[in-house]
């Protein structure tokens, strides 16, 4: 399992280097931040000037040494708009995407093994088919038409909750029920098609031949053998939410990382740029060894290898 | 059954639960909430000319030595109380005495000639230096105890104009560095900012004018229109400056205005076919302004004539719009057609992505329009930064013709802060040459009083009806929703700052 562990945190670690030179580059690729950071109505002289003292006309390889220099020394740089270390800029939005994807999965992930399981224990039962209409719904709404519909009714409408921002109990209910449905409607198809295979299995059949109660059945047997795709994908719609829950954070004000993330690319502030997807990025690898160890726990098989 | 019954309990008390457990926090007292689209990356004074920043500090926190009447371009004192051209290269600004800034200092000659300096300081790429003083040579000294003398190598007439835009900030404020806790002479304090959530401001008891009504005040950021509308309509913000057309759709709460704002496709006059005149005056005759007025535009727009407003110093009333006129149109297609103007060649309409709401569909709406008068248009939508690289010299020498969409926002009281940049032969943003428009922009820009308004009324006239280097479109609106607890309307002045102490409670 050492071995295992360490084989896979040494690739994650390539990974990152790999995807930071990349981003280095690409954001180079995009032109000039003084064409965006200066007002449209700047002189030449100026952005010349501009260009000049923040070292963005000096040769790419250049650009490069000095990225690499400061990289070494820990310093991921300086945001160009916020004129402050970009590192600071990111670890302040960082934690409140994690929040809402952590409370986010959790109740998806609890979610749909109740409902998959439940609709999968009588297949084309009414339960199963209320939970697959509903869940192929959740799965493909729009977030962006969900969150504005939702603030109009429960906002404008029926006043019970605020349009947006951040803050205590209220605040959370509408942000996290958007981020929930999508994960959750896809979950519940996945528990529901590996728990029926699961189900059906010959090791629950000896299980209900030697009496075992019917939940027992169900959430301990099959469903610790149905969980494996789960976990795949929970990890991928976790990993896609770390990675910014941007429509979300827009919509009701959340400064997490995926606004960032935008407005920075958008800025062309490269060290914010910069500074959040190594950030991001060391989420996701972390998200993923997590599922590789939850793998390697539930399935003896892949420990083994 | 027991499952049923089970749920149906379950989701009545939630929905119980949740009505009895939310009650939003709703905008009251003395304190006043504004909902902006955009947090500020900073909130130095010296970027209030980024509409964000200046929502929030200019006039509030900071204040310049004269402010611009947003009715007519007048200029009126504020920390300065008068001031006189002593030569052609001079200008006395008078400062106001007794006045303090919110750390205790005194506002004093030295105070505001340190003030300009930190500004104009090439090691900091402050706005007002960037976008107004960048071509500029300038030199503040103090010649009095309140009074500072401006000086430059060429005549500066609008100087005044000028200091319209130069927030003062106190003496102990960090040079070459933008600051997050800005400190001015304004009528509220900087209080406090919590990145990504609010910023708040405090009425300064100290202030050396009248006492505002409103006590505190909260900026809070969402960029989408239709939230920032949401929260006026449900008493969570007292004003949403700048919501989309489609979002002001309550007359009691939304006031539409001339937001100094005017559209336009800036067309390359020295390339073929475009750099013949009938050509771009056929452009103009097949636009149907009308037609695009009350569907892509609001209903507010007004038809423009000139690259400034009706209340920009300069402006020329006399102009009369384009009219819609498909077959004149064709007509002068046609006669430069059959004089060897290539008309048939491909033009390439560079757009920009959200520049003004509905930016696509208005330029799709005018491919057809132009391609109808016979023109072969190829439309190409950018973000921003794509778009930048076309508004600007320098120009690719091999560039084909283009159109580019355009929309130019002057505010500023003069036409000088438009004129140049954008129809002098060598303006950093002009396709076009004209040697009579270069010698009104210079005689316009070194003369004053009456004398300099009828020059530029006549560059207005020119290029209007000689030189035809646009496709003139409209003079835009913005729209801004204001909770019915507060009397504040919005105007020209609301697109780029938002003075708090002139907002009153019903």
């Amino acid at each position: 399992m050492k071995k295992y562990l360490s084989k896979r945190i040494l690739s994650s670690l390539l990974a990152v280097i790999g995807l930071f030179i990349m981003v280095f580059f690409l954001a180079r690729l995009t032109g000039d931040p003084g064409h965006l950071y200066l007002p449209i109505d700047a002189p030449l002289e100026v952005r010349k000037e501009f260009s000049e003292k923040h070292g963005f006309n000096d040769p790419i390889y250049v650009q490069f040494g000095r990225f690499v220099g400061d990289l070494v020394n820990g310093d991921l740089g300086y945001s160009l708009r916020k004129e402050r270390p970009a590192i600071d800029v990111v670890l302040e939005a960082i934690p409140i995407t994690l929040s809402l994807a952590a409370v986010a999965m959790t109740i998806a992930l609890f979610g749909a093994i109740i409902i998959g399981s439940l609709a999968a224990y009588r297949p084309n039962g009414i339960f199963d088919r209320i939970s697959r209409v509903v869940s192929l719904t959740a799965a493909s709404a729009p977030d962006f038409w969900v969150a504005i519909t939702a603030i109009l009714l429960f906002s404008v409408s029926l006043r019970w909750l605020p349009t947006s921002g951040m803050g205590d109990f209220p605040y959370w209910i509408m942000p996290v029920s958007i981020l929930v449905i999508r994960p959750l409607g896809l979950l519940v198809q996945v528990v529901r098609g590996s728990m029926i295979t699961a189900l059906s299995s010959d090791f629950v059949k000896t299980a209900r031949a030697k009496g075992v109660k019917e939940k027992s059945v169900i959430f301990k047997h099959a469903l610790r053998n149905g969980l494996l795709p789960v976990i795949t994908v929970a990890g991928d719609q976790a990993a896609a939410i770390a990675n910014g829950a941007v429509i979300v954070e827009t919509i009701f004000g959340w400064p997490g990382i995926g606004k960032l993330m935008i407005d920075s690319i958008l800025q062309r502030d490269f060290a914010v740029v910069q500074a959040s997807i190594l950030i991001t990025a060391i989420v996701i690898l972390s998200i993923n060894i997590i599922i590789d160890i939850a793998y390697a726990t539930l399935d003896p098989r892949i420990r083994h290898k | 059954m027991k499952i049923k019954k089970f749920s149906i309990a379950i989701s009545a008390a939630s929905i119980m639960a949740v009505a009895s457990i939310c009650s939003p926090a709703y905008s009251a007292g003395k304190t006043l909430t504004v909902v902006l689209s955009e947090e500020p990356d900073i909130v130095d004074p010296c970027e209030a000319t980024r509409s964000n920043v200046g929502r929030i500090v200019k006039q509030n926190v900071s204040e310049t030595l004269v402010e611009i009447d947003p009715k007519d371009g007048s200029i009126k004192a504020r920390l300065a109380t008068s001031w006189k051209q002593t030569d052609n290269l001079t200008w006395e600004f008078n400062i106001r005495k007794g006045v303090k800034f919110h750390d205790g200092e005194d506002l004093n000659a030295k105070a505001v000639v340190k003030s300009i300096n930190r500004a104009l300081n090439p090691k900091y790429d402050c706005e007002i230096r960037t976008k107004f003083f960048g071509n500029m040579s300038v030199s503040v000294s103090a010649v009095g105890s309140h009074t500072i003398s401006v000086k430059t190598k060429a005549p500066q007439p609008i100087m005044p104009a000028l200091m319209g835009t130069m927030t003062v900030v106190s003496p102990n404020t960090q040079e070459a560095k933008g600051v997050r806790n800005p400190q001015g002479t304004g009528p509220y304090v900087f209080d406090k900012w919590t990145p990504g959530q609010s910023v708040t401001l405090k009425r300064f008891s100290g202030y050396w004018g009248s006492k505002p009504v409103v006590e505190d005040v909260k900026y809070v950021f969402r960029k989408e229109s239709a939230v920032r509308s949401a929260m006026v309509k449900t008493g969570e913000a007292d004003i949403a400056p700048n919501i989309a057309v489609q979002d002001a759709t309550d007359s009691k709460m939304d006031f539409s205005y001339f937001n100094s704002e005017t559209a336009r496709l800036r067309i390359d006059t020295s390339i073929a076919p475009l750099n013949d005149i009938r050509v771009r005056k056929a452009m103009n005759l097949a636009i149907d302004l009308e037609a695009l007025r009350g569907s892509i535009f609001a209903e507010g727009v007004m038809p423009q004539t000139q690259i400034v407003v009706p209340s920009i110093n300069g402006h020329n009333p006399s102009l009369k719009p384009w009219k819609y006129n498909l077959n004149e149109a064709k007509k002068l297609v046609a006669a430069a057609k059959a004089d060897g103007v290539p008309v048939g060649k491909e033009i390439i309409l560079i757009g920009r992505l959200g520049i003004y709401p509905n930016s696509t569909e208005a330029m799709e709406a005018m491919h057809a329009m132009l391609t109808e008068a016979g023109f072969n248009i190829k439309i190409k939508m950018m973000e921003t930064a794509g778009w930048l690289n076309f508004l600007s010299r320098p120009y690719a020498e091999d560039r084909g013709p283009m159109l580019l969409q355009g929309q130019h926002d002057n505010n500023n009281g003069d036409a000088v802060f438009s004129m140049y940049n954008k129809y002098a032969c060598k303006g950093a943003q002009s396709t076009t040459c004209d040697a009579k428009v270069d010698a009104g922009i210079k005689a316009a820009t070194a003369a004053t009083g009456d004398n300099r308004r009828k020059i530029w009324q006549e560059v207005q006239r020119r290029l209007h009806q000689d030189i035809v280097p646009d496709v003139q479109m409209f003079h835009m609106v913005g729209f801004s929703r204001v909770n019915p607890r507060i009397n504040f309307t919005p105007s020209i002045s609301t697109n780029s700052e938002l003075q708090v102490s002139q907002v009153k409670f019903n």
